[in-house]
C-alpha cells in the first residue's frame, strides 16, 4: 500500500503559512509592509484583544484593480519581482508572494482596495478560500481587515500568549517601521484607545521621528553618526544616531538594513565591539543604525520571517564599526566614560588598566614590541583617561609578618602585605608574584555582597511620593512596565498610567534616590521577561542597589588605610564569593607573576 | 584705587558675600570678589553665577579703581586685623595692599573685567515684605526643598504674593511644607520659583526692616537696606500643591512638640542609614512609635496624645517628622491621619501664620 501521497491544498497552504504567519504581529508585519511597499503615506492600524481576534490595516497605497486583488492571495503571487536575477536586487520589502496567501489560509479575510477613488473592490475570503467580489466605492487605497486569527488552526492559537503581550509585539512591529520610515504616518489603535500616533516628522525626519516614538529627552542625547562617502561602495550609506553615556539605562539598540528593522548579530557584535574600545566601558548607549545598501549586495531571502540577512561584501562590517567608533568619540563628549573593561577573564596578567597614566621607559616600550606578553592599554592608546589619577603621594612602607588568606575553598596560602601605594592599591607578596588590590574596589565587592545578603533578607520599606514620578517611555515599553506592574509592586514600585506613553511612578522602594528608581524602571522595561517570577526580578532589582550602595560607602581612592586595615580587608576579600571583579565588572586583583617579572629583567 | 574705610563696617559687609562664593569651582575669578571704589563708596559684589551679592561701604576715596581678589583670604584678612580703619591701595593693576595699623599685606588679585557682569533687575514696582516674617518663613520650608538634582523644579521653593498674604511652598516629592504669612498693604498675584541657594543666603542677610522683592524677566532681585541678592529664576512647574494637601483626614491627634520631636529621634537611632523607617501606632490617648532593624536591634517609645478614634498603624520616614518638629515654633502640633497609604499632615497648634503646615507621604513597612 503506498503510504506517500500529497497533502490537500489547505494543509499545505497551513503548513506553509506557519513559517510566515506566527502570531498577531507576523500578520501586522506583512500587511504593513505590504502598505509601504504600495507607496502608502498614511497608514493606521486597528486591533482588536490585542490582534488575536482582529487586526486592520488600512493605507492610502496605490490600491489593486479587480484582476490583481483576485490574483494576490494566490500563493507566488507578487508584483515585486518577475525573474531570478530580480530576487538578487530586492528593493522592496516583500517579494515573495506568499504572505497574503498565508494569512488568507489560518484567517476570515476581507480586502477592499481601489486605484481611484470611488472606483474598488470587496474580496472576502475565508479558510484560503474566495467568498465574494463585489464592486465597493472607497477612497483610493487599500485596508485589510483579519479576524479570527488561527481559527482552524487550534493548536497555533494555544501557542498564543495573552492580549497584552501580543499586543506590546504588534506595537514592537510598528514602531520599527515608523522608525524606518519618518515620511509615513503611522496610527496604532487598540479597541478605540490611540496607542501610537505619529505625525510625517518633517526637515530633521529620523531624529525626530526617534522623538515621537521615545520621547524628546532620548532624542536630545543623540549625536548623528558621522557620515563618510568615499569610504564605501558606490550606493552604500550608513548613517543614524549614537545616544551619550546616560542613555545606557534604555538599552536600545536598533539596527535598519534596508528600512527594515532587523537583529542583525554581526553589525550588534561590531557595536558592542566599538563601544568597549572607545568608552573602554560595558555601558552600551542608545543606537539607531540606518545602513542603506545597493539591494543586490545584500540577501534578504535567508530568513522566512526576513529577520536576517546576508551581506555580501564582507568589508561592510569593519565600515560600519568605523562608523561607530566616529559616533561614539563624538557621543561621549567631554565626559570620560566611566572604566568598566570588560571581565573575560578575571585573572589578568601583568596589565596595566586600571593604574592611570603610566610612563613608561623607552626600553620597556621596546621591550613590549618584541616577545614579552604586555598588554599597555588605557591611557596610551585612546584619549580616554580613568576618572581618577593617583596622585603624587607616598608609598607607606610597612614590616609585616606573612599571614596565610584562605580562600573560599580552604587553600591557605601566605601572603605578606607590603604596603600601600598612593594610598589607593594594596601590595601584597604572594608565593608566586607580587598582588596589586583596588582598595576601593576591593571594598565595593565586599560591601556589595554583604548588602546583597542582608537586602535579600529584609522587608525593604516602600516610599509614596506625593506627586507621581513622570516616566516618558516607548509605546511598546509603557505595555511592557504595565504587564509587570504586579511584580513591580512586590518590590515597591507603584506606577499608574497617565495620558500618553507617561506612567506615573506613585512609590519606590526607599532606599532609592527617583534617579536611581528611574532608571532601574527603564532598564526594566526595555527587557523581556516573559515568565520571570516576581522573586526573580525583586533579586535583580536588589542586586543593582546593593551595587550602586556599595560603590558609594565604599573606601576612596588616596585613603590611607592602617596595615591591619590592609590586612582584614584582604582576609575579606579573598572569602568573598568573587574576588576578582567588582559588581561593575572592574578587576580587583592584579598580578605581576614571578615568570613575568624574571622576563623583565632579563632573567629569563 | 586708593581709599580708607572703616574695618568693621568693611568686615559687616563682607560676612554675607562668603556664602555666594563657590568653594569648588573651576572658574577661578568666581572664588573672588569684585571690589570698585567710586564716589564716596567701595562697592562690593560676588556671584556664583545663579546667585550674586552686591553692597557698598562708605569710603574716602582718593582714587577711584577696581580689582577682584580672592574671597577667602581677604576675609580672614580683614578679620585678623586690628585698629578702626584699613586702607586698600592699587600699586599695581593686579594688586591690592591693605594696610592696617602696622599690618601690609600685598595680595595678588584679576581684572575687574575678568569678573562676570552681574544681572540687573529692573527697578519697577517692588514689594517691601518685612525681612524678619520673610526669615522666619524660608526657615519653615527650606528642609522640603529637594536636594535631588534629576528634580530640578523641586531645587527651590514657590514664593506666591497675594492680595494681603505670602505663600512658600517647598517639596521633595515625599513630603510638602507650605507657610503663608500676612502681608499688610500686599497685593498682586505673583508666583515664582526661588532656588535653594537663593533662600539660604537671604536667610543670612542681617538687618531690619523691610526686603525690597522685584522680580525681573529671568531674575529676582531683593533688596535689604544696602545689599541686594539677585538670583536666576528657577525654571518649571511646580506641582499643583493644594491637591496633595489632604483634606478629610478625620483621625486627629494633639502632641506636646518637645515630646514627640525627642521620642522620634530616639526611636530613629535604630532606624538603618538606607531607609529611614518608623512604624506610628495609634490606641486612644496614646502613640507607639517603633523601629526595627535587622542589623540593629528594635526600639519602642510610648507618647501620650489627645486621640479617641480607632487604632490603626502607619511607617513614616522619621526625618520628615523631625525636620518639622524643628522647624514649627508652638508649643503643640497637630498631626492629621486618615490610614496608611493616604498623606498624613503636621500643623503648629494655634501658630502666627494663616497657614502653616506639613505633608508627609507614608511609607509600607
Ligand atoms: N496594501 C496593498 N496595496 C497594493 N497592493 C498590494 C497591497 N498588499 C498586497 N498587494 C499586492 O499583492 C501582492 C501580494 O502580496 P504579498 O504580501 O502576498 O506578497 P509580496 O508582498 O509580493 O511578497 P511577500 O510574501 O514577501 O510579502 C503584492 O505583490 C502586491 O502587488
Ligand atoms: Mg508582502
Amino acid at each position: 500500500m503506498a503510504r506517500i501521497h500529497l497533502l490537500p491544498d489547505y494543509l499545505a497552504s497551513q503548513i506553509a503559512a506557519g513559517e510566515v504567519v506566527e502570531r498577531p504581529a507576523s500578520v501586522v508585519k506583512e500587511l504593513v509592509e505590504n502598505a509601504l511597499d504600495a507607496g502608502g503615506r498614511e497608514i493606521e492600524i486597528q486591533l482588536e484583544h490585542g490582534g488575536k481576534s482582529r487586526i486592520q490595516v488600512a493605507d492610502d497605497g496605490s490600491g489593486m484593480g479587480r484582476d490583481d486583488a483576485l490574483l494576490a492571495f494566490d500563493r507566488h503571487a507578487t508584483s515585486k519581482i518577475l525573474t531570478f536575477d530580480d530576487l538578487e536586487r530586492v528593493a522592496t520589502l516583500g517579494f515573495r508572494g506568499e504572505a497574503l496567501a498565508s494569512i488568507a489560509s489560518v484567517a476570515r479575510v476581507e480586502m477592499t482596495t481601489a486605484e481611484q477613488p470611488g472606483d474598488g473592490h470587496r474580496v472576502s475570503i475565508e479558510g484560503g478560500r474566495v467568498r465574494g467580489v463585489e464592486p465597493y466605492a472607497r477612497p483610493r487605497g487599500t485596508t485589510f481587515d483579519v479576524r479570527s486569527l488561527f481559527f482552524n488552526v487550534p493548536a497555533r492559537r494555544k501557542f498564543l500568549k495573552s492580549p497584552q503581550t501580543e499586543l506590546r509585539r504588534c506595537l514592537e512591529v510598528v514602531q520599527g517601521y515608523a522608525l524606518a520610515r519618518p515620511d509615513v504616518r503611522f496610527l496604532v489603535l487598540h479597541e478605540g484607545r490611540n496607542l501610537l500616533d505619529v505625525l510625517p516628522a518633517g526637515a530633521t525626519g529620523p531624529r525626530e521621528r526617534i522623538g515621537q516614538i521615545f520621547g524628546t529627552e532620548l532624542a536630545g542625547r543623540l549625536v548623528a553618526i558621522p557620515e563618510v562617502s568615499e569610504a564605501g561602495r558606490g550606493g552604500e550609506r550608513i548613517s543614524g544616531f549614537l545616544g551619550d553615556p546616560e542613555t545606557a539605562r534604555g538599552r536600545r539598540q536598533l539596527v535598519f538594513v534596508n528600512r527594515r528593522l532587523l537583529r542583525d548579530r554581526a553589525v550588534l557584535a561590531a557595536f558592542y565591539r566599538a563601544v568597549r574600545e572607545e568608552w573602554r566601558s560595558e555601558d552600551f548607549p542608545a543606537l539607531f543604525l540606518f545602513l542603506d545598501i545597493p539591494p543586490e549586495d545584500v540577501d534578504v531571502n535567508v530568513h522566512p520571517q526576513k529577520a536576517e540577512v546576508r551581506f555580501r561584501d564582507p568589508g561592510l562590517i569593519d565600515r560600519v564599526y568605523d562608523a561607530f567608533r566616529r559616533g561614539l568619540e563624538r557621543a561621549r563628549g567631554e565626559e570620560p566614560a566611566p572604566l568598566r573593561p570588560p571581565v573575560s577573564e578575571p585573572y589578568v596578567p601583568f596589565a596595566w588598566q586600571g593604574l592611570g597614566q603610566m610612563t613608561q621607559p623607552e626600553a620597556w616600550r621596546r621591550g613590549a614590541t618584541t616577545d614579552l606578553p604586555v598588554q599597555v592599554t588605557g591611557a596610551s592608546t585612546s584619549s580616554w583617561s580613568p576618572p581618577e589619577r593617583l596622585a603624587a603621594a607616598s608609598y607607606a612602607p610597612v614590616e609585616r609578618p606573612m599571614v596565610p588568606l584562605s580562600g573560599r575553598h580552604g587553600e591557605a596560602r601566605p601572603f605578606r602585605l607590603l604596603g600601600q601605594y598612593k594610598g589607593t592599591l594594596i601590595l601584597l607578596e604572594g608565593p608566586d608574584g607580587l598582588y596589586l588590590i583596588d582598595q576601593h574596589v576591593a571594598h565595593e565587592r565586599i560591601l556589595y555582597e554583604r548588602l546583597r545578603r542582608s537586602l535579600l533578607a529584609e522587608t525593604t520599606p516602600v516610599q509614596h511620593l506625593l506627586t507621581p514620578l513622570f516616566l516618558e517611555v516607548a509605546p511598546d515599553e509603557h505595555l511592557r512596565l504595565l504587564e509587570l506592574a504586579p511584580a513591580l509592586d512586590h518590590c515597591g514600585f507603584g506606577l499608574a498610567p497617565l495620558s500618553g506613553n507617561t506612567l506615573g511612578v506613585t512609590a519606590v522602594p526607599a532606599v532609592l534616590g527617583s534617579a536611581e528608581a528611574e532608571a532601574l524602571l527603564r532598564t526594566l522595561a526595555h527587557e523581556d521577561h516573559e515568565g520571570a517570577a516576581a522573586e526573580d526580578l525583586r533579586r535583580r532589582i536588589l542586586e543593582a542597589l546593593a551595587a550602586s550602595l556599595a560603590c558609594k560607602a565604599a573606601v576612596k581612592m588616596h585613603h590611607p588605610l592602617a596595615p591591619q586595615e590592609m590586612e582584614s580587608l584582604v582576609a575579606e576579600l579573598f572569602t568573598a564569593e568573587q574576588p576578582y571583579a567588582c559588581p561593575h565588572g572592574r578587576p580587583v586583583v592584579l598580578q605581576m607573576s614571578d615568570a613575568d617579572l624574571e622576563r623583565r629583567f632579563g632573567r629569563r | 584705587m586708593e581709599i580708607r574705610l572703616n574695618r568693621k563696617e568693611f568686615l559687616d559687609e563682607l560676612s554675607p558675600m562668603q556664602g555666594i562664593v563657590e568653594r569648588k569651582t573651576t572658574i577661578p575669578v568666581l572664588s573672588h570678589l569684585l571690589l570698585t571704589a567710586r564716589e564716596d563708596k567701595l562697592h562690593l559684589a560676588a556671584t556664583d553665577l545663579d546667585v550674586s551679592l552686591t553692597s557698598w561701604c562708605d569710603a574716602e576715596v582718593k582714587r577711584e579703581g577696581g580689582i577682584a581678589v580672592q574671597a577667602k583670604k581677604l576675609v580672614e584678612i580683614i578679620r585678623s586685623l586690628t585698629g578702626e580703619e584699613v586702607l586698600l591701595t592699587q600699586e599695581e593693576s593686579r594688586e591690592l595692599t591693605i594696610r592696617a595699623g602696622r599690618s601690609r599685606f600685598k595680595i595678588h588679585g584679576l581684572s575687574p573685567d575678568d569678573f562676570p557682569t552681574l544681572p540687573a533687575v529692573d527697578d519697577g514696582g517692588n514689594v517691601p515684605i518685612p525681612f524678619a516674617d520673610f526669615r522666619r518663613m524660608i526657615g519653615k520650608i527650606l528642609f522640603a526643598v529637594s536636594a535631588e538634582e534629576s528634580r530640578f523644579q523641586l531645587n527651590g521653593a514657590l514664593l506666591k504674593l497675594k492680595a494681603g498674604a505670602v505663600e512658600m511652598v517647598a517639596t521633595d516629592g515625599h513630603r510638602l511644607a507650605l507657610v503663608e504669612s500676612r502681608l499688610e498693604g500686599g497685593t498682586g498675584d505673583d508666583a515664582v520659583l526661588v532656588p535653594r541657594k537663593a533662600l539660604q543666603e537671604l536667610t543670612r542677610l542681617e538687618g531690619e526692616g523691610k526686603l525690597e522683592y522685584r522680580r525681573g524677566e529671568h531674575h529676582l532681585s531683593f533688596r535689604l537696606g544696602r545689599r541686594e541678592l539677585i538670583c536666576r529664576i528657577l525654571e518649571g512647574t511646580f506641582p499643583d500643591y493644594e491637591r496633595v494637601i489632604a483634606k478629610d483626614n478625620d483621625k486627629k491627634l494633639l502632641f506636646e512638640r518637645k515630646t514627640l520631636s525627642e521620642a522620634v529621634q530616639r526611636v530613629a537611632l535604630l532606624t538603618g542609614d538606607r531607609a529611614r523607617a518608623v512604624r506610628l501606632q495609634f490606641a486612644p490617648e496614646q502613640m507607639v512609635i517603633s523601629a526595627a532593624n535587622p542589623d540593629l536591634g528594635e526600639a519602642t517609645e510610648e507618647v501620650g496624645c489627645d486621640y479617641d478614634g480607632p487604632e490603626f498603624k502607619v511607617g513614616i520616614n522619621p526625618d520628615y517628622l523631625s525636620h518639622f518638629l524643628s522647624a514649627v515654633d508652638t508649643e503643640r502640633i497637630r498631626l492629621e491621619l486618615k490610614d496608611e497609604n493616604t498623606q498624613c499632615v503636621a500643623y503648629p497648634f494655634e501658630g502666627q501664620d494663616i497657614r502653616y503646615l506639613c505633608v508627609i507621604m507614608p511609607m509600607r513597612i
